[in-house]
C-alpha cells in the first residue's frame, strides 16, 4: 500500500491553468479531488498516475448557487461543507442525509461530491443520491466548452462514467420543484457509516391533490452500483404513496434488481434491506414534502 | 522531486521530496515527529495518523505530502502548549483513556477537532465521531469517558 513513483504534481489555481495542464499530453494523468477513494487506488497501485493534478485550490469549484429554480453545487464541495451548508433546501435533504454518513469525519473533511461521482464506486452513497434527485452533471473540457449530461446517462456501471479523460466535472444541477417536494437517503452497512450493503435514495413531488407526480428511487450497494428502481417508481406514480403502495413498490424493486448471497448477506437479507430501507426513505421523503419532518 | 514548504506545529519545513511521499511519512521522517502513527500500513482505515490540516482532522496517509504544501499541520506534539497538556490529554490520563497508546495520538487529534465542532455532544455522537479511529485495547469505554469528562468540565465552566 504505497504509491508507485509519481513524476509530476500540479495544483492549478484557475480553470485556465487546469486546461493547460490537461493539454500537456502527459500520460496517466490523475485528477485528484478530495482523494479519499482515489488515493486508496493509488496506494494499492490499481492506479499508477505519472502526473497528479490536484483540484484543491480551484475556488471556482467550491460553491452552492441557486438561480431560476435550479440549485448548482460545485464539484469540490466536501461532505462536511454539504452537511453544514444552510443553502440546501429541505427538498434536497437527501444530499445531506448521504453526506453526513460517508466514511468517518476525517474522510468527510476531505471527500467531495465531484470526486465521488467521478469515481462511481459500486457502494458509494453520492451517485445513488444524485441519481434519485435527477441531477444534471456539468462537464467542462480542455477548450472550456461545457456539456450537461443527466445522471441517468452519466453512471455507466461500477467505476465507469460518461466523463472522458479530457473532461472535468465542474458542478451538478438539481431542479428545485418547490412546495410538496421531499427527498431522503438511508443506508445499512456492517458498521456505522460504512459503505452500504444496501443504500436507497428517493425524491418525491406531489400535486395539488396530493398525488405523487414525480417519483424517483435509486439504489446502491449491489453489483451494478447506482441504479434506478423504475418498476417501483411505476407502482408509486400518481398515487398518494400509501403504506400499501410502498409495500407493493418495494416488492417490485426486489424483483427488478439482481441480488445475490455472499459472506456479508444472503439474497433474502438484501431483499429485506431493500424493503425496510426503501419504505423508510419513502416515508421520510413524504413527511418532508408535507412539512411533517 | 517536488519542492514543498509545510508548517508543522508552527515550524516551517522546506524540502525536496519524491512526489509519491505520503504526508504521514513527511511528518515522521522529514520532520522527525513520530507521535503520528501508522497503524494499518497506509490503508486509511485505522485513524492513527490523524493530524490537523488547517485545523481540521484528516488522515495523513490519505494525502500526498505535496498536497499539504503551503498548509498548516498540527500533530499530537503540537497540542500541549509550554509543556502543559490540554484538558483532553489530561482527561485521557485521569480516565485511563489509553492502554498501549498506539491509537491515542490519532484519537486526540480527531476528538480535539470534534469538540471544537460539537462542544456539547451526546455519548452517541462521540461514539459516531470515533468511527474513523480503531483502538484494539480499550473497547472505547474509557476513551468515551475521557471525552465526556472534558464536555462536562466545559459545561460546568459555562454555568
Amino acid at each position: 500500500m504505497y504509491p508507485a513513483p509519481i513524476h509530476r504534481y500540479s495544483r492549478p489555481l484557475t480553470l485556465e491553468e487546469l486546461y493547460a495542464l490537461l493539454n500537456s499530453n502527459d500520460d496517466d494523468v490523475l485528477v485528484l479531488a478530495g482523494g479519499q477513494s482515489a488515493m486508496q487506488a493509488v496506494k494499492s497501485r490499481m492506479l499508477r498516475p505519472s502526473h497528479v493534478i490536484d483540484l484543491q485550490a480551484l475556488s471556482e469549484l467550491k460553491f452552492i448557487r441557486t438561480k431560476k429554480g435550479t440549485l448548482t453545487m460545485g464539484a469540490m464541495m466536501r461532505y462536511v461543507d454539504i452537511v453544514s451548508s444552510d443553502l440546501i433546501p429541505l427538498e434536497l435533504a437527501a444530499l445531506q442525509d448521504a453526506a453526513s454518513r460517508v466514511g468517518d469525519r476525517q474522510v468527510r473533511n476531505r471527500g467531495t461530491i465531484g470526486g465521488s461521482l467521478c469515481w462511481n464506486y459500486s457502494a458509494a452513497c453520492t451517485p445513488a443520491t444524485v441519481l434519485a434527485l435527477d441531477g444534471k452533471i456539468n462537464l467542462i473540457s480542455q477548450g472550456g466548452s461545457t456539456r450537461q449530461i443527466a445522471a441517468d446517462d452519466f453512471f455507466l456501471g461500477p467505476l465507469e462514467t460518461a466523463r472522458s479523460e479530457s473532461e472535468i466535472l465542474l458542478s451538478v444541477d438539481f431542479k428545485l420543484r418547490g412546495a410538496k417536494s421531499g427527498s431522503a437517503y438511508k443506508k445499512w452497512g456492517l458498521i456505522t457509516d460504512a459503505l452500504p450493503v444496501i443504500g436507497m435514495a428517493t425524491c418525491l413531488h406531489f400535486d395539488n391533490t396530493d398525488r405523487c407526480k414525480h417519483v424517483r428511487i435509486a439504489l446502491t450497494g449491489l453489483a451494478n452500483g447506482a441504479e434506478r428502481c423504475t418498476a417501483a417508481e411505476a407502482v408509486l406514480a400518481g398515487t398518494d404513496i400509501s403504506a400499501e403502495k410502498i409495500t407493493q413498490a418495494m416488492s417490485a424493486a426486489c424483483e427488478e434488481v439482481s441480488t445475490y448471497s455472499d459472506s456479508i448477506a444472503t439474497a433474502a437479507y438484501r431483499h429485506q434491506l431493500i424493503k425496510t430501507i426503501g419504505s423508510d426513505v419513502l416515508n421520510i421523503a413524504k413527511k418532508r414534502a408535507f412539512g411533517l419532518a | 522531486m517536488a519542492k514543498i514548504a509545510i508548517r508543522i506545529n508552527g515550524k516551517l519545513f522546506q524540502e525536496d521530496i519524491p512526489e509519491r511521499m505520503l504526508l504521514v511519512d513527511f511528518i515522521r521522517e522529514s520532520a522527525n515527529l513520530t507521535g503520528t502513527h501508522i497503524g494499518c500500513t497506509y490503508e486509511g482505515v485505522c485513524g492513527a495518523c490523524t493530524v490537523h490540516l488547517d485545523n481540521e482532522a484528516v488522515k495523513s496517509c490519505m494525502l500526498l505530502a505535496a498536497q499539504a504544501d503551503g498548509h498548516d499541520i498540527t500533530t499530537v506534539e503540537g497540542l500541549a502548549q509550554g509543556g502543559e497538556l490540554t484538558a483532553l490529554q489530561e482527561a485521557f490520563k485521569s480516565e485511563h483513556g489509553l492502554q498501549c497508546g498506539f491509537c491515542t495520538a490519532g484519537i486526540l487529534m480527531n476528538m480535539t477537532d470534534f469538540l471544537k465542532q460539537h462542544p456539547n455532544p451526546s455519548e452517541q455522537e462521540i461514539r459516531e465521531g470515533l468511527i474513523g479511529n480503531l483502538c484494539r485495547c480499550t473497547g472505547y469505554v474509557h476513551i468515551v469517558n475521557a471525552v465526556l469528562k472534558v464536555v462536562q468540565e466545559n459545561q460546568l465552566k459555562k454555568a
